[in-house]
């Protein structure tokens, strides 16, 4: 019969063969796992039976799982970089045909290829973040704050090739925030949600204090560039809010 | 929204064990492989990583859900999760079990003629 130290060390060993599976998996079912081997073990326990037989079992049975859990894994991963590479493929299109119909759009080869691989990351970091939270809002706003950093960090890297003015360099403080904001939230909702509203209030705060060095009329379509890009922190961070109140109580699930 | 396309009919073996175990109302894990192996009468021992993978895929496709986490009064007092089947699981384990029906039909009516 198991003694009650022997129990406690293969619960010990079966809780480290579970970091094995994939966090979100481990994250969602471990404490079921790890329970249900506690009362395998108890039944094993009290009909008089080693542990032995029964772990090596289970243990066995648990490791295919997580053979399993891992290779649906990398497949998922696979099939999302694929349908990002072809998404970013797509929107690559939107250059490509008006370099060939607007008047002095003369990108070089590597200015497409630039682009290609800013809308494969940005892609990329949408299908990995939005998939934390299940809720639309989280997904909605993740794609509302990487659409509007996007544009705030193209239209920048534009105009200062255009002027020559490193004053401008100032807009990507923004950027950095919001990186800086998510990694010490780390993505959750709410942390989000500040991070956002942060954002919006530094791109007013530079836009009214950082001279842009242009003529008067690209200043004004500037100004309201950054206006609409603010509002777009903004309702980001409202729906970062509202998925925070959906799901307070639950993990992030994958 | 849950994906409807994860598990498909005709159901893995271990699904449509899960769905037997909790048509007659919700169970932790323990008690869904405990169901399991009586409904088949022990010829089916399902291990913790054959379940909960399959809880993923069900949970995934809609088929069953957390019902939260109690006590069971049989066991100890500590708090199991629960799972239980929702309309769309109980209706695939219906239309699993007319397929089956079906297919029984079938066979019968070919062995009764000697095909």
């Amino acid at each position: 019969m198991a003694t009650e130290g022997t129990v406690r060390r293969w619960r010990a060993w079966y809780s480290r063969l579970l970091r094995l599976y994939p966090r979100p998996f481990r994250e969602r079912f471990g404490e079921g796992m790890e329970q249900t081997f506690r009362d395998l073990c108890r039944e094993h326990g009290n009909g008089g039976r080693g542990l032995f037989a029964l772990a090596l079992r289970v243990f066995c049975e648990t490791l295919a799982g997580i053979v399993k859990e891992r290779a649906m894994q990398l497949s998922q991963m696979g099939r999302t970089v694929l349908r990002v590479a072809l998404g970013a493929l797509a929107a690559l299109m939107v250059p490509l045909v008006a370099s060939q119909v607007v008047e002095g759009w003369n990108w070089p080869p590597e200015a497409f290829l630039r682009v290609y691989v800013l809308f494969f990351l940005t892609g990329m970091l949408f299908a990995l973040v939005s998939r934390r939270m299940a809720v639309w809002q989280y997904k909605a706003g993740v794609g509302v704050a990487l659409a509007a950093g996007f544009a705030l960090g193209w239209s920048n890297m534009v105009h200062v090739a255009g002027t020559g003015n490193l004053a401008n360099l100032w807009y990507y403080s923004v950027l950095a925030v919001g990186a800086g904001g998510a990694l010490l939230s780390r993505l959750k909702a709410r942390g989000l949600s500040r991070t956002l509203f942060v954002m919006a209030a530094l791109l007013v705060l530079i836009s009214v204090l950082v001279p842009s060095g242009a003529p008067p009329d690209m200043a004004r379509r500037m100004a309201i560039g950054h206006g609409v890009n603010a509002g777009l922190f903004i309702a980001a961070g409202f729906l970062f809010r509202r998925a925070a109140l959906a799901e307070p109580n639950r993990a992030p699930s994958q | 929204m849950a994906k409807q396309s994860t598990v498909q009919a005709p159901l893995t073996p271990a699904v449509l064990h899960i769905l037997l175990a909790l048509s007659t109302g919700g169970r932790h894990g323990y008690g869904i492989m405990k169901q399991v192996q009586a409904d088949s009468q022990g010829r089916v021992r399902m291990g913790p990583g054959t379940l909960y993978g399959s809880l993923a895929r069900m949970m995934e496709a809609g088929l069953i859900r957390e019902s939260g986490k109690r006590v069971d009064p049989e066991m100890d007092d500590e708090r199991r999760i629960y799972y239980e089947l929702t309309s769309a699981g109980r209706a695939a384990l219906v239309a699993e079990l007319r397929r089956y029906r079906s297919v029984v039909a079938v066979a019968e009516g070919r062995l009764a003629h000697g095909h």
